[in-house]
């Protein structure tokens, strides 16, 4: 157990490594250059070469790469251009917000898919099913942003019953909310209904229903225990995308998440800004994910952890 | 076939040309799952194919068809409603016909989509059947490569490639194929992976076949239907992906806007003229309802016997 946790620590510190160096390099490949657009374009070139100074940059790429690996084990990686504040502190401080509206997403999402799945699975093939299965394909079809404005336009400015933009009120939640939940409980749903059906069709569950079981037990002790992983998996790992940033959506409702604030670096090639954001959010996610991986014996007690890495 | 004739009789009683009789009538068969199931296949398929219909012909024939030019502005015409003055979808902020910067824009969205799906498709099917087929270290390394990728922050990942390179076509189309490819990998990988162990493979094997030749030659071809099943379901991925990215500012401004720079371009409006925004989201919808729906019913559809069996 100890040695499968220290495992995937060391695998998902491993990832975090290789994502950031990625991120490293990519940024510095890229043609445009951070103190041009620090210093503004009538900079000259002695400002520039100032600029250029003062942030490491006319080092070479190995020493410069150098310095981030000794940042990156102090945990601080400098200052953010834009913001003139430690990089780390700024993105810390966003991401509470992007937090909260993954949590409340994530938890709508759970609330309406599964008992949607449900109730899809428990209904094949007849007309109303068919209909649900309709409306959830409509639902990934709608690009979120789109869904965003329209929900924006109709319930912040037509009929003004929510807060257009920010996270000043708890009514500031629910649009954004409910914008990335449409596409989630769309996805998640279909996938609670595939691995229902799945069991629905299995032996053990002929047996059980021969023995008299009754019907509710049947779908949420037998079948729904039976499919808790997969969807307590997915729900999981859209949680941990979502922590990367929900960032159309933020962009949409200027929510003051890591989403928008990731848009602003990298319009503004704030280096130290874009490495902060995607180290914190990898960490973040990676974090999550091995609790995911981390709670599936108290789903399942035929699972034991050391194994099912191998599996 | 007759089944909702007479069930009166036992089968031993009746001549034995006439089909046995069956208390299974016409309706029962109407009403039973299976034929359900066909007959939601069929309308999924159907509905799915008007609607991708409806949003690609007229994209196809955007240079053909009467409009006014995409980029064309005229400033006496800002903000028409739809159906003013020819304007089937009315003006933007700047005269411009949105019906056909909508259709002009949709065939660069289109061709991103498309491209990016040949592109990644091609990737996923390739490597994904030589992980599946060779194992050992070839599968490790492609195991890895997708395992690393699917912890990534995507769009943020997408984002920063197309700020930092950007917003060409090529450069949005290669970052959309790299985004998709390990779902076709995954997928093509587990099918070769059962592929790989059937009665047949052992047979090229004996029969002395290069192992390169019997994945090409025999493997791939068994895979490649459902493999190009999933292809589809990406399209309609690649198509939003596309529209979120140029919403953000990082899609392509030439020739054409794209769908997802148009319907930002409407935002600041959007209290004041409803169609510049809505009316390019429903076209977005529709299309990507449409092929979800076509790739929906495709899978769905019972699988054909075949011919003998």
């Amino acid at each position: 157990m100890t040695n499968y946790i220290l495992k995937r620590l060391g695998q998902g510190l491993l990832t975090v490594f290789l994502t950031v160096s990625t991120v490293f390099i990519l940024i510095r490949m890229a043609p445009g250059d951070p103190a041009v657009s620090y210093a503004g374009p009538l900079a000259t070139t002695e400002q520039l070469d100032n600029v250029r100074e003062q942030f490491g940059l006319n080092k070479s790429l190995l020493e410069q790469y150098w310095i981030f690996l000794q940042q990156l084990l102090t945990g601080n990686l400098g200052t953010s251009y834009s913001f003139q504040a430690p990089a780390m502190q700024v993105v810390a401080e966003r991401m509470p917000y992007t937090l909260t509206l993954a949590t409340a997403s994530i938890l709508l999402t759970a609330v309406v898919a599964i008992p949607l799945g449900v109730w899809m699975s428990r209904r094949p093939d007849t007309g109303r099913e068919f209909g649900v299965n309709v409306l959830t394909i409509a639902g990934q079809s709608m690009p979120d942003f789109w869904t965003g404005i329209m929900l924006l336009t109709g319930f912040a400015v037509l009929i003004p019953v929510f807060p257009a933009s920010g996270f000043a009120t708890w009514g500031g939640l629910v649009l954004p909310t409910i914008t990335i939940a449409i596409l989630q409980i769309a996805l998640i749903s279909r996938m609670v209904r595939r691995e229902m059906t799945a069991n629905f069709a299995a032996p053990y569950l002929t047996v059980a229903r021969s023995r008299g079981v009754r019907n509710s037990v049947l779908t949420w002790r037998y079948a729904m225990g039976n499919s808790a992983i997969p969807v307590f998996t997915a729900l999981g790992t859209r949680f941990a995308a979502m922590l990367n940033g929900v960032v159309v959506v933020e962009v949409v409702f200027a929510w003051p998440g890591v989403g928008s604030l990731i848009v602003r670096a990298l319009e503004t090639r704030d280096y130290p800004l874009i490495q902060a954001t995607v180290l914190l959010t990898a960490l973040l996610a990676v974090g999550v994910q091995l609790l995911i991986d981390l709670a599936y014996p108290l789903l399942d007690p035929r699972v034991r952890l050391g194994k099912a890495a191998t599996a | 076939m007759s089944l909702d004739t007479a069930t009166a009789g036992t089968p031993a009683a009746q001549p034995a040309r006439q089909p046995s009789p069956s208390a299974v009538t016409k309706a029962d068969i109407a009403a039973a799952g299976a034929t359900r199931r066909r007959k939601a296949a069929k309308t999924k398929l159907i509905v799915g194919a008007v609607c991708t219909l409806l949003v690609i012909i007229p994209i196809i024939l955007a240079n053909v068809l009467p409009l006014p030019d995409a980029n064309f502005q005229d400033l006496s015409a800002r903000r028409l409603p739809p159906f003013t003055d020819g304007h089937l979808f009315g003006t933007d902020q700047l005269g411009r016909d949105l019906l056909s910067r909508v259709l002009h824009g949709g065939q660069v969205s289109l061709t991103i989509g498309l491209l990016a799906v040949l592109v990644s498709g091609a990737i996923g099917i390739i490597l994904g059947s030589a992980a599946g087929y060779f194992g050992g270290w070839v599968d490790t390394i492609v195991s890895r490569v997708l395992e690393a990728q699917m912890s990534l922050p995507l769009l943020m990942m997408l984002l920063l490639v197309v700020a930092l390179f950007g917003p060409s076509i090529p450069v949005i189309t290669f970052v959309i194929a790299i985004a998709q490819w390990p779902e076709v990998a995954r997928l093509t990988r587990s099918m070769v992976l059962v592929e790989r162990e059937k009665p047949y493979v052992s047979a090229a094997r004996i029969l002395g076949l290069h192992r390169i030749q019997i994945l090409i030659q025999h493997i791939i071809p068994n895979v490649i239907k459902q493999a190009t099943l999933v292809v589809l379901l990406l399209l309609a991925q690649a198509v939003l992906l596309e529209s979120a990215l140029s919403f953000l500012g990082a899609g392509p401004q030439r020739p054409f806007a794209t769908w997802g720079r148009i319907i930002s371009d409407g935002q600041d409006y959007i209290t004041t003229s409803w169609w510049m925004v809505t009316l390019p989201g429903l076209v977005i919808v529709l299309m990507v309802v449409g092929v979800n729906l076509l790739g929906d019913g495709l899978r769905d559809r019972p699988r054909r016997k075949k011919k003998g069996a």
